[in-house]
């Protein structure tokens, strides 16, 4: 598949920018992470490297991944396996299937979710497995064939594998199964020519969404009542805590290590609610720019999509376009109060080694994309 | 091979793409929005949470008599206590704390090696030995300034002056009533602390300083409470009375210069328990300590008996129904309907002027003399001699008068009201009565407290208490004055006298009730010079052994009183 230089797009070499902005958030977050996590850790586990630890080692699988990745063909996830009639994709499909099923049965608890499994000692998150899963999968369904997205019947084609693996998902995780969710429809509607159908389903999502919010006061969850008053309901603590952590940042934050509010106050501040800590730390100029690397980052991997060789490497960069865009907008907007709050963790930033991993695995593909760019 | 890319799948990209930038700069601004505009409602609402206090204690106003002499005063202590994260050496602070605070090396030993964020060795530690420890300078050990309140004279006043408790906080007496003067601002070190309340180290720390109460200078006169409690000790043993009572006020305007209720206890040892009471269940130990606690002066109401006679013979007076030569007829006894009320002289005081009445303290006189002024009359004035209701002093705990509901007043309650019987008042709202009878007719409100003055003397606040005049004429408070100088002239009131001073005074005696089981309370009012009255006085002993008659008993206590105080005091 060598290409001759003469037909070469001068962008089309491997984008160092990315993988810049990418490691800049990576490391970006160890920092945040120790500075957030080592008095609870402390406290604890009695060492305050004991998160930053298990952090650092699913950042070097996950740069493993990445590397491998990037230098392997996106083609070969839809090749058929010599001897057999299996594509690749298949198989990771599989995987993402019975890692779903498995952790219903054998997963281990934490918080009272059901959603690691325990493998030689660490902990993996399938759910994140089944988000790189269901990017691939949606991928090669549309480019099998693009045309049946315009109508209803297709998009359900398309979603019927994703359905099985959302199943498995929101039993325990609601939170991801609404990214998995956004991930695959975000797809399916980029890859239509026709799209008056899919915002006649957004319009109607959104209706039922204001009408649930505003009337459904009988039998909506408690964490919209939260959500609507948080300095007065009693469970709004950490939510609240983390709207103090916030509002204490000013324009250049109380320096790095220098947050109140994650002695204790925020519980597990170097989770989900890393962002107020940023806040609180850094202020509006370390927001801003944390902001903007995100920004940034979903820039360039649009980019490589406009210029992806063919549609399949396109949808895959789309995929992960959505993925990290959707999971930076609604946790920022739950640490802001600005939606109900739902625990998705900050792409590269928040703690969880598979979150970490699987996110520069995904960078790693869209990376060995940007090698096989040609002129639009 | 796959398919390619279509344009409308590139908008389809570019238009997901634009809809996130837009959301990601919506959130930014919603960022600076909690970072500006709810910066400040959050951010004292986070400090609120972080900081944590610790109080510098207020100094607490101190008590003065009239003339300067301290009463209350506070003494300097501090309290030592061991911070463990930031103890350096243990073994040295054990071995040091134990041997200056001489508390056994194993219990400190404790306290040191416990995790906690703050544990107290000891409070109420003397200022020579905080200071050694201060001196010190051993890591982790915190040594914080405290005051303790001290009385100068243990017994002196106790139940005037009263205690506080631990917080600082009045618990009787005059520490109630002067508490928001005396209390002062606590201070406070703010520290920043984490949730669960370890203070962060070389985290900024904010200091409010104390602001001390303020002092309170009272009517009370050293000297005079002095004798007067030595002369009520002195009577209580030697009538093995339950106690006595002394009040010496200036009757013009209601300051009072002593006020005694003997047995007094230790103003500096509040709460040790009276005798025969460390047995008791608590709730019963707590009884005790407010029997003993309680001002009888003030608490506790009782019959008058003949010394009530001094408002009966204004009433009459006001009412103009008797001359003080009228004559009236005692055959020893006086037939009310169907009673038969009897006089103390059961033989009988034959005829006498209502003058000699009232010398004689005559029964049958007063019965009279109260039929004359009528049921409607005796509750007129009652009420204007303020009798019906509290005298407004500045203690706690005053207890108001029990008396007969107007309408339920036959002849009978009426002939037993004129002589200070079937009724209760308190010994100090008789006296303030009795005292505006006899100063020309203001009324007075009793009281102790006269002003408070901030620590640096620069603000002073006076207390006013109000007075009303034509409680009864100057005419009736001539007669009155007279009358009463007559008794110890001339009458029932003769061991009240003074040597070289002009003494009026009305005795009283009364039988406690149930009747019958012969317990008597005797009493004595009375005032000097009867021209013009510069003090008053009463005296109530109650249940003496042997003689009970208050001519015989209360009376002698009045006259020594004013021998030794009037010297001094009309100087």
């Amino acid at each position: 598949m060598q290409k001759s230089k003469r037909e070469q797009n001068p962008e089309s070499q491997f984008d160092i920018g990315l993988l810049m902005i990418t490691l800049c958030l990576v490391g970006f977050g160890l920092l945040m992470i120790y500075s957030s996590s080592s008095y609870t850790a402390q406290v604890n586990e009695g060492d305050s490297l004991f998160f930053l630890k298990k952090q650092l080692f699913g950042v070097i699988v996950g740069l493993v991944l990445m590397l491998i990745v990037s230098s392997v063909h996106y083609k070969l996830y839809i090749k058929v396996i010599p001897h057999t009639k299996i594509r690749l994709i298949l198989i990771i499909y599989g995987v993402a299937v019975f890692l779903q099923t498995a952790v219903l049965f054998v997963g281990v608890e934490k918080n009272g979710a059901r959603r690691w499994l325990d493998i030689a000692g660490q902990s993996l998150q399938p759910s994140e497995v089944t988000k790189i899963a269901v990017i691939l999968m949606v991928a090669y369904c549309i480019q099998k064939n693009p045309k049946i997205m315009n109508t209803f019947r297709g998009i359900f084609l398309v979603m019927l594998p994703v359905a099985l693996l959302l199943f498995l998902v929101v039993i325990e995780n609601l939170s991801s199964a609404i990214v998995i969710a956004g991930i695959a429809i975000g797809m399916c509607f980029i890859s239509a020519k026709q799209r008056t159908k899919y915002f006649v389903i957004f319009a109607v999502i959104i209706g039922l969404v204001l009408l649930y919010i505003n009337f459904g006061a009988a039998f909506r969850s408690e964490r919209i009542d939260i959500w609507r008053d948080v300095e007065t309901h009693p469970k709004g603590f950490q939510i609240l805590q983390g709207l103090y952590a916030i509002a204490s940042g000013g324009v250049f934050g109380v320096g790095l290590g220098e947050s109140m509010q994650k002695l204790a106050f925020i519980p597990e501040s170097h989770n989900d609610m890393i962002f107020a800590i940023i806040c609180e730390e850094l202020g509006m100029v370390g927001a801003g720019i944390v902001i903007l690397m995100f920004g940034l980052l979903i820039w360039r991997i649009f980019k490589i999509s406009m210029t992806a060789p063919d549609l399949f490497s396109g949808m895959i960069c789309s995929g992960v376009m959505i993925h990290i865009a959707v999971q930076v907008i609604i946790n920022i907007a739950v640490v802001t109060n600005s939606i109900p709050s739902t625990g998705i963790p900050l792409p590269f930033i928040s703690y969880g080694g598979t979150s970490v991993a699987i996110l520069l695995a995904e960078l790693g593909l869209v990376l060995g994309i940007s090698t096989k760019r040609r002129a639009g | 091979m796959s398919a390619k890319q279509k344009t409308y799948q590139r908008q389809g990209v570019f238009f997901v793409f634009c809809i996130f930038s837009v959301l990601l700069l919506l959130l930014f601004t919603r960022v600076l929005f909690i970072m500006g505009a709810k910066a400040e409602e959050y951010g004292v609402l986070a400090t609120k949470l972080h900081q944590r206090e610790r109080a510098i204690k207020a100094e607490r106003g101190k008590i003065y008599d009239r003339g300067g002499e301290l009463l209350a005063g506070n003494r300097s202590v501090s309290t030592i206590s061991v911070i463990h994260s930031q103890v350096e050496h243990p073994e040295q602070v054990i071995r040091f704390l134990s041997n200056t605070l001489q508390i056994d090396e194993k219990e400190i030993r404790k306290k040191v090696e416990k995790v906690s964020s703050r544990e107290k060795i000891k409070s109420n530690v003397e200022k020579n030995i905080s200071d050694q420890i201060r001196d010190e300078n051993l890591a982790g050990v915190m040594v914080d300034e405290d005051y303790k309140r001290q009385y100068k004279y243990d017994r002196l006043g106790s139940k005037v002056l009263g205690f506080t408790g631990g917080d600082n906080q009045g618990i009787i007496g005059l520490e109630v009533s002067y508490d928001k003067y005396l209390q002062g601002l606590d201070g406070a070190i703010l520290t920043m602390t984490t949730a669960r309340g370890t203070e962060i180290e070389n985290g900024a720390e904010d200091r409010v300083e104390p602001v001390p109460g303020w002092d309170l200078t009272t009517s009370l006169d050293l000297k005079i409470m002095e004798y007067a409690t030595q002369t009520a000790e002195l009577v209580a043993k030697k009538k093995s009375a339950k106690s006595v009572q002394i009040i010496i006020m200036n009757p013009q305007n209601g300051e009072i210069y002593a006020m005694v209720d003997w047995p007094e206890f230790n103003l500096n040892d509040p709460f040790q328990l009276p005798k025969g009471a460390e047995n008791l269940p608590e709730k019963k130990q707590m009884d005790a300590l407010n029997a003993k606690w309680r001002n009888l002066c003030v608490s506790d109401t009782y019959e008058p008996g003949s010394t009530f006679k001094i408002l009966t013979m204004a009433a009459a007076l006001e009412k103009k129904v008797v001359k003080m030569t009228d004559r009236f007829n005692c055959p020893g006894f006086r037939a009310v309907e169907d009673r038969k009320i009897r006089c103390h002289k059961t033989t009988g005081h034959g005829s006498q002027t209502f003058l000699e009445g009232v010398m004689n303290s005559c029964n049958p006189v007063f019965i009279d003399v109260g039929a004359r002024v009528g049921v409607s009359g005796m509750f007129e004035m009652l009420d204007q001699f303020g009798a019906l209701e509290k005298t407004g002093v500045d203690l706690p705990g005053e207890a108001g008068t029990i008396m007969h509901k107007k309408s339920n007043v036959e002849a009978v309650e009426l002939a037993t009201i004129s002589f200070g019987q079937s009724f209760q008042l308190t010994p100090l709202r008789l006296l303030a009565s009795a005292s505006a009878i006899i100063n020309g007719g203001n009324s007075v409100v009793p009281h102790v407290g006269v002003s408070a003055a901030s620590g640096d003397g620069k603000i002073i606040k006076k207390f006013d208490y109000p007075s009303k005049s034509g409680v009864v004429t100057k005419e009736t408070s001539d007669l009155a004055r007279e009358a009463l100088g007559k008794v110890v002239s001339d009458g029932t009131g003769k061991n009240a006298g003074a040597k070289g001073f002009s003494v009026g005074a009305k005795t009283g005696t009364s039988e406690k009730l149930p009747r019958g089981n012969a317990k008597y309370i005797s009493s004595c009012i009375g005032f000097a010079p009867v021209e013009d009255p510069q003090v008053i006085a009463m005296v109530r002993i109650d249940e003496p052994q042997g003689m009970y008659y208050g001519g015989s008993v209360a009376a002698p206590v009045v006259g020594t009183l004013y021998e030794n105080v009037l010297p001094y005091l009309l100087e």
